[in-house]
């Protein structure tokens, strides 16, 4: 085997151009090929590992009213539904049946610092209940979170960001000072560390992906909807819900505007409490007797995701693109293998005269095409590193994500050396078939 | 040109030949795909807007507490006094900027039919914007009423000529009536063109150029948006000076940066992803072809010099330079012309793989024409140089051994 990779080696050097060629075609393919992949690898990652594989996505539709349809036209698909009422949020959250639960609905407000020359801003917070920071795992800085008892007394308390802090207040060491929302005045109490999981996964209705926009700030619901804050949208309001102040804003009383998420530790805990919201759901249709209503739903993250189809479709298109590219460029490599392999058939006759088995010359082949491949790889890596830096140019969202992380680092490598086997497998297998008496008398 | 010949020489290569021929037909493929989606997308990036985009710029102020009425006085009052200002109006959105009135219609009150974006404007907003009208009639001061939320109950509106052909295909749109919700709408005017804030964006790519345009009186649902006109040249300084004036005038509110910009910049802006996508599209091509004519390049070279002696031997026997040439050139065109048979195939299962996941249309034939005649030019280009080393080998080679 040794004796194989030297050979193979050797053959390499024999036609120095032609394996330049090679090795800079596969490099190119590996790197186009890389980049894409690398993209959609951080795109589908995990958003919160070890916390997303217990989260779900509760959702029971209580709405009174008949399903909106001017979502269905133009080709939308409906049923994108999937937020609940606040009203309902707080009787699940009186039943407490999972081990965390909170209700949520980012909101993109405007607000302001203390002091005589308030420094101004707007941007998205997250408005929730207190079990919203331990159930994500949102770590404190500095101070502490919210309490239930809080939740219930309204209390004007607010988390906010490390950075949010510098940016306002210059500081991180805000504590206690004054922060106003609305016409509300909240005082803080604690500082986060930013919180941005990629995708936004528990509000995609705000945004998906991006380092830059994140929930700069958690605030109790009830306190930010006492200080005149409207939640951003609705999944529909019942029939009779009061008149809404102006077009777009709407009472998350009577509207599915939050997002309730729980924390539950294995599937049996899962199906009991997706039987709990089934049950909850039949006893809200005896008290209102409204029609055509559906099953309880309990969504896990990783299912949440692919339902809602967050990668963008560009996305996948390049990297399919980026893989017929790899294709063709491993085709291209094979047919160059197979001259090459062939043109040696007088020597190849002479070996397996000599007594080599075909399983050697298959061999010395292969070795030769993955060492090529490897080459390749080698070559892919700064070209792989330049794609991916081209990408984070481009600010369209998502492409800050294009990094290349340890793990693809090493599937660029087992993709290179992979390439090399299949691209060599086809013209070694047909050196190794050379006739050994045909050649030695041509030769 | 005999083929016999050129035919048992390429079974004796049966596996590079084949090898080469799939290559040509990947490419093939990829190809006419490429070629197909970066047309699609240059299409969407030349969308017309409909309006005076090269001197038109968006104020956008975000005031949560403001009174409407009081907020545009002060801010248009402030606009117009910006040296360079021709005019402003207030309006609820512009092309390229924040949707805001996505709302589905009926025609019988009962059934959706479409989901158009409504533009609402002030008085002057059609004007300033340069709205083309085709036919109908301009809005009088009657027109413009008072809205308690969103839009006035009835409105005299005007519609594009493709929202027209959708609704009343092939009927004077004149006049007609349509109602979303309980506001009643009645089409006073056709325009020509006026794109929707995100065309193609997220209303379906059937939803093309579906806009209404409806005057109303700027208050407490009308205000915040600014749309102001200058001449192209100063647009950019007065841009600049209208944030400055914008934000003294209402310190309250909140000038989305984002936004307030030009509409020239919004509209790349907007375009950016799919700039993004038509480079990488062409950049694959490129490289694409690239590789492909290396390949050929490389395979050809082989060739060439493992057939020296034969060369050699038939130059000896009497065939000039050209047959040589030609020999090669010939052998090229048959590979290539092989890898293009298996290449329509392919490159109709990728467009139907295309069509099944993106919403691509059917690929026209005369791409797939397009790309052959590039594939055979690459493969006759690819090939000179190999072949004119060829034609170069002295027949005395035949007389050396090896």
């Amino acid at each position: 085997m040794r004796y194989n990779l030297m050979l193979a080696w050797h053959g390499l050097k024999r036609f120095p151009r032609s394996t330049v060629l090679a090795v800079v075609t596969v490099a190119m393919g590996l790197a186009a090929t890389m980049t894409t992949l690398a993209l959609l690898h951080q795109l589908t990652a995990d958003p919160l590992p070890g916390r997303s594989s217990h989260l779900y996505l509760a959702w029971v539709d209580t709405v009174r009213a008949k399903p909106t349809q001017n979502q269905s036209l133009n080709g939308i698909t409906v049923d994108q539904r999937h937020r609940i009422k606040l009203r309902d949020a707080e009787e699940l959250l009186h039943d407490h049946r999972a081990t965390w639960q909170a209700p949520m609905a980012s909101v993109f407000t405007q607000f302001k610092s203390d002091g005589d020359k308030p420094r101004k801003g707007s941007d998205y917070l997250l408005a929730t209940t207190s079990e919203f920071l331990p159930m994500l795992g949102v770590s404190l800085r500095s101070g502490r979170s919210w309490t239930p008892a809080e939740d219930q007394a309204h209390a004007p308390v607010v988390v906010i960001d490390s950075e949010m802090a510098v940016s306002l207040y210059g500081t991180t060491d805000v504590l206690g000072r004054e922060f106003h929302l609305g016409h509300g005045v909240f005082r803080i109490i604690g500082v986060s560390a930013p919180f941005a999981p990629q995708p936004h996964f528990y509000d995609l209705a705000s945004f998906t992906f991006g380092n830059l926009r994140r929930d700069q700030a958690f605030v109790p619901l009830r306190s930010l909807l006492d200080a005149g804050v409207d939640l951003a949208g609705d999944d529909g309001c019942d029939v009779d819900s009061p008149k809404p102040k102006t077009l777009f804003t709407s009472d998350p009383m009577y509207c599915a505007s939050v997002s309730y998420w729980v924390d539950l530790p294995d599937r049996a805990k899962a199906s009991d409490f997706l039987a709990y919201l089934q049950r909850y759901l039949d006893n809200q249709q005896a008290l209102v007797g409204a029609g055509h209503a559906r099953p309880a739903q309990l969504t896990r993250v990783d299912a949440w995701l692919s339902q809602q189809n967050v990668v963008p479709d560009n996305v996948r298109l390049n990297a399919w693109l980026a893989g017929s590219f790899l294709l063709l460029c491993m085709a291209n490599v094979a047919g160059l293998l197979a001259a090459r392999f062939l043109r040696r058939s007088a020597e190849i006759g002479i070996r397996r005269a000599l007594g080599a088995p075909q399983r050697a010359i298959f061999q010395q082949h292969v070795f030769e095409a993955a060492m090529i491949c490897l080459l390749g790889g080698f070559l892919a890596l700064p070209l792989t590193l330049f794609g991916l830096w081209t990408l984070r140019l481009q600010d369209s969202g998502f492409t800050d994500l294009a990094t290349l992380d340890p793990a693809m680092f090493g599937a660029l490598f087992a993709l290179a050396f992979a390439v090399g086997i299949i691209t060599g497998w086809l013209p070694a297998w047909r050196a190794s078939r050379i006739e050994p008496g045909l050649q030695v008398k041509s030769a | 040109m005999q083929f016999a010949p050129i035919l048992s020489a390429l079974r004796r290569h049966r596996l590079a030949t084949a090898l080469i021929a799939f290559e040509i037909a990947l490419a093939c493929a990829v190809l006419c795909n490429a070629c197909f989606l970066i047309v699609q997308q240059l299409r969407a990036l030349h969308v017309e807007s409909g309006v005076a985009e090269s001197s038109l710029a968006v104020i956008n102020l975000g005031c949560d507490d403001c009174k409407g009425a009081d907020l545009n006085a002060r801010v248009t009052t402030a606009l117009r006094a910006v040296p360079g200002v021709q005019s402003v109006a207030v309006v609820n959105a512009a092309p390229f900027a924040q949707p805001t009135g996505y709302a589905g219609i009926s025609l019988d009150r009962e059934h959706f039919i479409a989901v158009p974006h409504f533009y609402a404007g002030g008085p002057g907003a059609a004007e300033t914007l340069g709205l083309q009208l085709m036919a109908g009639r301009a809005f009088q001061a009657d027109d413009f009423q008072t809205a308690e939320s969103w839009l006035p109950q009835n409105t005299s509106v005007w519609v594009t000529r493709a929202f027209a052909q959708r609704l009343w295909p092939g009927q004077d749109p004149l006049g007609k009536e349509f109602w979303s919700d309980k506001y009643h709408f009645r089409v006073i005017g056709v325009l020509a063109h006026l794109t929707p804030p995100d065309p193609g964006g997220g209303h379906g790519d059937s939803a093309g150029e579906w806009s209404v345009f409806a005057p109303m009186l700027p208050g407490d649902s009308l205000h915040g948006v600014y749309v102001l006109r200058a001449s192209a040249i100063d647009l950019p300084r007065v841009l600049r000076e209208a944030r400055v004036a914008a934000q003294r005038a209402a310190p309250e509110a909140v000038l989305d940066l984002q936004q307030s910009r030009t509409l020239p910049e919004l509209r790349a802006d907007f375009f950016r992803q799919t700039r993004v996508m038509v480079g990488t599209l062409a950049g694959v091509i490129v490289a694409l072809l690239l590789v492909t004519a290396l390949g050929i390049v490389g395979l050809a070279s082989f060739w060439v010099q493992q057939r020296r002696k034969q060369i050699g031997i038939r130059r000896a026997m009497g065939a000039t330079r050209g047959d040589i040439l030609h020999y090669f050139q010939t052998e090229n065109f048959l590979i290539v012309s092989a890898g293009i048979a298996i290449g329509i195939v392919m490159t109709f299962a990728l467009n139907l793989l295309l069509m099944k996941f993106y919403e691509v249309p059917r690929l026209p034939v005369y791409y797939l024409l397009a790309g052959a005649v590039v594939l055979w030019a690459l493969g006759q280009l690819s090939v000179l140089a190999p072949a004119m080393r060829a034609a170069n080998v002295p027949p005395v080679v035949a007389t050396r051994s090896v």
